[in-house]
């Protein structure tokens, strides 16, 4: 195991009080020839994986060092290894997982061949980050730049058990399970995390506004539950405690931007890649304690170029005992040891504050106070134990107050601290011009490039010699466009050079306007330092298209039109829902609506998932990056006809004619409107000729039963029989007050009719409970339903009436004027309290009791009783509404005779209208003030305009052929107040001359 | 049970989403993703198109008539972020009444208010935020609430409660002033169904009924017969249709219709509110039953009207 390292002068101690160790590596592997772009350790510590896009190798990390054993297998994918991470747990510890573009495979390692277990297919675009739930064995979760986070079950690999939707326009970067519950999920999109309950929902329980910048590493603590470590772009390092997400509990500050932060997995440390700028990697993995932010702990020293990734070699024999795995752009692997004294110098130096929020003064500790009192596992390890194989380099400051750490190897290097200080200073200044990284953005810019770019297919990306080859056909050319990016891209003036290779079919001419338009693109982006790759592809097959002449012009047409401004499209998309291509709706009347229309591309678009997506932006084949980064920010109707079921619908009905006729199924938007009055047991004919008759209940009921029997409702048949029976009196006929008080008293029928009418109701046949209702209720309107001569009608109950000797209107004292009734006064003695007269002196106080005493009268004889009334009326008026959408006015103004509460309010029967605009009661038809009309026609409710005429005497009125109507049948008035609109408007006009 | 009656080729250029009967059945509103609202007249059989309202510049999503009280008018909403109220002014002569654009994403529902109310209308917007706009008749003038935050993500249906539901402690006496209270229910993209209520100028939320595992498409409240009770049906994309009851507006309970094969995005009452007919990505039209054991049963199932529908287009 050959360290061929030269060890640098390990100058810098860091300008600070705290102790920093500078640690060159244990152990160095050399892989010249791999182009590994993902590592990871197993779960035994044995065996790592490197991970490229030529082959998978495994090396093996033998705890002598004569051991080199190295495992390849070719693959010669076409996309770079994304992540590749071996599982966790130990049941399932043979499997491993990497994922390629947009797929992600679970690999076991037998004896000579990886064997592939399953294909988890999912996801639309680049998956960037898988992660093994830490408890089960058959969880793992992926995310991807489609902004979805899988949660797949081995056990069913067809498809993800769990996604989450990220509402947002950036795709997921990174994804963690909780490693203490296992619940808790995080996902990092651009700056922002969203923390997911695995058990609920589809709801993040958590946003966290992390960072300004992307988000490189997420990492959940191994011990509190709550707790998680963010890397970012933006050079910072985030303690997050996700029950607070306002606000991150630490922060360690770097000049650079961080491309990792993973907790150890014991002790209380954190170590963190910064992204190095080119070819100055030493200080770029950095060991930190939890518990104090401002200086790392140690500084692990030896790559020349950027760490790709790291992991921790776990040791299974000794829990104590853990390394740290590195894999780097220089093409070496690493392994170093954590030792005793770097975990200890993690541990909060207050051994009393749990919380770990300890200030970072320093106290001089003695080695027991180290013992963190939260890992038990920690206190049963001796505290020092001998470190035979580390190689370390601990460097001591001269003011060092931990310097009890004795250097053991004798290599190298004391120097002075104040050289170190100032190099370091220097080296910051360079980091910091140099934030935005190059070689990482263009890295970056390539996992972010839409592959499913319509018309263009990608054929090589290769971040490192920095070029990328792409095949474009469009407009009937076909393209093969070479693309080199100069180190310096994206900055201003340098931007890629374009050239078209062999199997190009443009001729020269043409070309040379493509490279132009490559070039102008190019430029305009680069000016900003913004990338272009993806605007310039885009450009060039829109410029491809314009040349291939009018046969893709219907793509143009066929987009819907734009929004105005700066609207980005797709991210609204991302949360509106999914179009509607079915709805069925009722109307007031029972009528039903429908359409349904069947979606082309369902296949296309449902390709992963077995429902129907439910967002907008899903009927956008291409996926979401593609649109927020176009040109212009588009509709959902793609430019694809391969996404785009519009341009299908749109193709099918044009040509419906000619075609098969099943084609036109799917194209034409079709309404039907069904008649389903049955389905509702309504019936517009019945309404209008069930008969309301009060004269004679049992003849009623009899002519109803006939109805019903004519419309087909034999179900009614029996209801109407047994109305008949009700209305029945069972006592032999006496013309006596008493035998109608001994009928309506039944309380079998009392029971048995309110019984009939509430389940009428309840089952939606709201016609028959409302006519029972109508037809059985009591008082008012028996004497001015307009049918008169009530006393020639031989029915026990009708006649009962006439033989109430009390309270009549005439008798009262207190109506001095107007004795209009006097005709109905004999037949309807009973229904005093519904008469509402106007008398120039009556006292409302007298009125009110003579009512009352009227009333309680009337219920007593009736056969609903008075507490059903208020319901009852509710009934009438829905039903009352439905007649007037059948437009059967009179009837509905019958109807709602029938009511109690709907009658005109009692203050009056004056023409009082309420003017809607001053909101004064006014006594004329039209309001002063306001100038327009308030009086409503008394049958159709509409404002009148027209001719009118109303009552003198209740005011009521309306249009003048609905009152001509009306007063053709009916005395009475329509509003149903009661007035005897015919003659007191006579006796008024009699009056006046 | 369920009788053909008409068959309408919209001849929109693009997807329909939405297709709605007016109060008497005589006139048809569809909405489509080319933009435009037509109107056709449906009377007698007829299928002439009446209007053809171009002032959306997307997709609309919903249209919804008011009460022929307020006289023929009709409102849209569309991915344009824009609601449009429009009126017949003289026969067949719509125009424009008003446009709403305060929203800051694209407006997914419309729905009216019951007509004792006004004309008065809310909507629901991608944004997450509700608004309900009155307007005052004979002014002419539009007054604008706003739920802001309604839903996070997004706000997918509202519908309204019917006026005439009765109080829960249900008398003579106390029902003649129930009716003042207004009520809404929206669904959105936080898997929540919320009921909003009007409590002096402000519109607080009441309650919060969480049984949906996706997003909510669509609610409907049921139309009230006077019965103390309400009901309420929700969609959503979990695949669910849930029936929830209440007595007093505070508790309500949950009873999962069906789950379907597709997700759910359309549910609409019966005027009695017994027949509830739900849609979904499967293209299906289902219509469902409470029966007296108070289980739901889907009564369309072999001669359903999908299947009708089908069987109609195939003699086309």
């Amino acid at each position: 195991m050959p360290s061929n390292d030269t060890l640098r002068a390990n100058d810098r101690g860091g300008g600070n009080e705290q102790c920093n160790y500078i640690r060159q590596s244990d152990r160095v592997y050399e892989h010249r020839e791999s182009q590994a772009t993902a590592m990871t350790v197993d779960y035994t510590g044995q065996w790592i994986l490197l991970a490229g896009r030529r082959h998978l190798a495994l090396q093996r990390l033998g705890e002598d060092g004569d051991e080199v054993c190295l495992r390849k297998y070719n693959t010669n994918s076409k996309y770079e290894v994304s992540a590749a991470e071996f599982a966790i747990c130990p049941e399932s510890k043979e499997s491993c997982a990497i994922a390629t573009s947009q797929h992600i495979d679970v690999v076991t390692w037998g004896a000579a061949e990886p064997r592939y277990i399953h294909s988890l297919r999912g996801h639309t675009r680049m998956v960037t980050d898988i992660d093994w739930h830490g408890k089960n064995p058959n969880l793992l979760v992926s995310c991807s730049i489609d902004t979805f986070s899988h949660i797949w079950d081995l056990r069913d690999s067809r498809k993800p058990t769990l996604s989450f939707s990220a509402v947002c326009m950036s795709g997921a970067t990174q994804v963690g399970f909780n490693r203490v519950s296992g619940n808790l999920l995080a996902a990092a999109h651009d700056g922002d995390l969203r923390i997911w309950d695995i058990r609920k929902g589809s709801c993040p329980i958590h946003y966290i506004t992390a960072h300004q910048n992307r988000v490189h590493g997420i990492n959940w603590s191994h011990r509190r539950e709550t707790c998680l470590a963010t890397a970012s772009q933006d050079g910072t390092v985030k303690y997050f405690d996700i029950n607070n997400p306002r606000r991150a509990e630490k922060i360690i500050t770097t000049t650079s931007p961080v491309w990792r932060a993973r907790y150890t997995p014991i002790g209380n440390g954190l170590v963190s890649i910064v992204v190095p700028h080119l070819g100055r990697g030493e200080n770029s993995l950095l060991l930190w304690s939890n518990s104090k932010q401002n200086d790392p702990v140690c500084s692990f020293v030896g790559h020349t170029d950027v760490i790709l990734d790291f992991a921790w070699r776990p040791n299974r024999e000794n829990q104590m005992e853990i390394e740290l795995v590195t894999w780097s752009r220089d093409r070496t692997l690493r392994v170093w040891k954590i030792d005793d004294k770097m975990l200890k110098c993690c541990e909060p130096e207050n051994d009393t504050n749990e919380n770990y929020d300890i200030c970072t003064q320093s106290r001089v500790g003695t080695p027991t106070k180290f013992q963190p009192p939260y890992c038990s596992s920690f206190q049963r390890v001796p505290v020092f134990r001998s470190q035979p194989v580390a190689v370390s380099l601990p460097v001591e400051r001269a003011d060092n107050v931990h310097n009890t750490i004795i250097s053991r190897s004798p290599t190298l290097i004391a120097t002075s601290a104040r050289s170190s200080a100032h190099r370091y200073r220097e080296e910051t200044a360079v980091a910091r011009s140099l934030t935005d990284q190059p070689t990482c953005s263009l890295h970056h810019e390539f996992s972010l490039l839409n592959t499913n770019m319509p018309h263009v297919e990608v054929d090589t990306l290769d971040a490192i010699k920095r070029f990328a080859m792409f095949n474009i056909s469009a407009g009937g050319h076909v393209a093969v466009l070479h693309i080199t990016f100069p180190t310096d891209y994206p900055s201003p003036n340098n931007s890629p050079e374009f050239e078209f290779c062999d199997g190009t079919t443009m001729h020269e001419p043409l070309s040379r306007v493509m490279l132009k338009v490559l070039r102008t693109n190019a430029l305009q982006r680069v000016k900003k330092s913004r990338t272009c790759l993806e605007q310039c592809l885009r450009a060039l097959v829109a410029a491809m298209k314009k040349s291939g002449g009018g046969s893709e012009k219907s793509h143009v047409r066929l987009q819907s039109p734009r929004l105005e401004g700066a609207l980005s499209g797709a991210l609204h998309d991302a949360c509106i829902p999914f179009p509607r291509t079915s709805a069925a709706t009722f109307n007031s009347v029972g009528m039903l609506c429908s359409f349904t229309q069947t979606l082309n591309t369902k296949r296309l678009t449902l390709r992963h998932q077995n429902i129907t997506p439910r967002t907008l932006w899903a009927t956008n084949g291409g996926g979401l990056l593609g649109n927020v980064m176009g040109e212009q920010p588009m509709l959902y109707a793609h430019r694809d006809s391969n996404a785009s079921f519009y341009l299908q619908d749109r193709m099918t009905s044009k040509h419906s004619k000619n075609r098969s006729i099943q084609k036109a199924n799917h194209s034409t938007a079709i309404v039907q409107i069904y008649e389903c009055n049955k389905l509702l047991n309504i019936s517009r004919v019945m309404a209008s000729e069930y008969s309301l008759d009060k004269t004679d209940i049992i003849a009623t009921c009899r002519k109803n039963r006939l109805v019903c029997e004519n419309q087909g409702r034999y179900d009614l048949l029996p209801i109407w029989t047994m109305a008949e029976m009700i209305a029945t009196p069972n006592v032999p006929l006496r013309k006596t007050k008493l035998s109608k008080m001994v009928l309506n008293e039944d309380p079998f029928k009392k029971a048995l009719l309110e019984s009939l009418i509430m389940h009428y109701a309840a089952v939606g046949d709201l016609q028959t409970s409302v006519i029972l209702a109508c037809l059985f209720h009591p008082g008012v309107a028996n004497g001015y339903t307009g049918v008169a001569s009530i006393n020639g009608a031989p029915s026990g109950n009708a006649h009962g009436h006439g033989k109430i000797p009390i309270l009549t209107p005439n008798t009262s004292p207190y109506h001095t004027v107007l004795p209009i009734d006097s005709h109905v006064s004999n037949s309807n003695k009973g229904t005093t309290n519904a008469i509402q007269l106007r008398s120039s002196s009556w006292s409302d106080s007298l009125d009110c009791v003579d009512s009352k005493f009227a009333n309680n009268e009337m219920w007593s004889l009736s056969l609903i009783r008075r507490s059903k009334i208020p319901l009852f009326d509710h009934f009438k008026k829905l039903y009352a509404e439905i007649l007037y959408g059948w437009q059967l006015l009179t009837t509905r103004s019958l109807i709602l005779k029938h009511t109690v509460m709907l009658k005109c309010p009692r203050q009056g029967v004056e023409f009082v209208t309420e003017c809607s605009g001053c909101n004064k009661t006014k006594r004329t038809p039209a309001c002063g003030a306001c100038q327009r009309p308030v009086l409503f026609c008394a049958l159709c409710r509409i404002p009148v305009k027209g001719a009118a005429n109303a009552c003198l005497s209740c005011g009521h009125g309306g249009h003048f052929m609905h009152m001509k109507q009306w007063f053709e049948k009916h005395n009475v008035c329509a509003s149903g107040c009661g007035c005897q609109c015919l003659q007191e408007t006579d006796f008024l006009l009699e009056c006046v001359k | 049970m369920v009788s053909l009656i008409n068959t309408i080729d919209t001849g929109h250029e693009d997807m329909i989403h939405n297709a709605v009967l007016d109060y008497y059945g005589m006139h048809l509103a569809t909405c489509s993703s080319d933009g435009s609202v037509k109107i056709f007249d449906v009377k007698n059989r007829n299928q002439v198109l009446v209007a053809d309202l171009k002032g959306h510049q997307g997709p609309v999503w919903q249209v919804a008539w008011a009460h022929p009280k307020f006289g023929n008018i009709l409102a849209s909403c569309s991915y344009d972020r824009k609601v449009i109220v429009w009126k017949e002014g003289g026969a067949n002569d719509w125009t424009k009444l008003y446009e709403y654009s305060n929203h800051d994403s694209s407006v997914n529902s419309v729905a009216f208010a019951p007509s004792e109310y006004g004309l008065m209308l809310a909507c629901g917007s991608s944004d997450g935020s509700i608004s309900i706009l009155t307007c005052n008749t004979e002014y002419g003038v539009w007054d604008c609430k706003k739920i802001p935050n309604a839903h996070t993500i997004g706000c997918n249906a509202v519908t309204w409660c019917p006026s005439t539901v009765p109080e829960p402690a249900f008398d003579q006496k106390s029902s003649t002033r129930s009716a003042g209270i207004k009520r809404l229910a929206s669904g959105g993209c936080d898997n929540c169904v919320k009921i909003w209520r009007e409590e002096s100028d402000r519109w607080v939320e009441e309650s919060r009924l969480e049984a949906h595992s996706d997003w909510v498409r669509d609610v409907a409240w049921a139309p009230s017969i006077g019965l103390p009770r309400s009901q309420i049906a929700s969609a959503s994309q979990d695949r669910h249709v849930i029936i929830w009851n209440s007595t007093d507006f505070t508790t309500w309970s949950p009873t999962i219709l069906h789950t379907f094969d597709d997700v759910v995005w359309s549910v609409s009452w019966s005027m009695t509110g017994n027949i509830l007919a739900v849609t979904g990505g499967d293209n299906k039209v289902t219509l469902w039953k409470e029966n007296n054991e108070n289980q739901w049963t889907c009564i369309n199932d072999d001669a359903s009207v999908a299947g009708g529908q089908q069987s109609e287009q195939r003699t086309l």
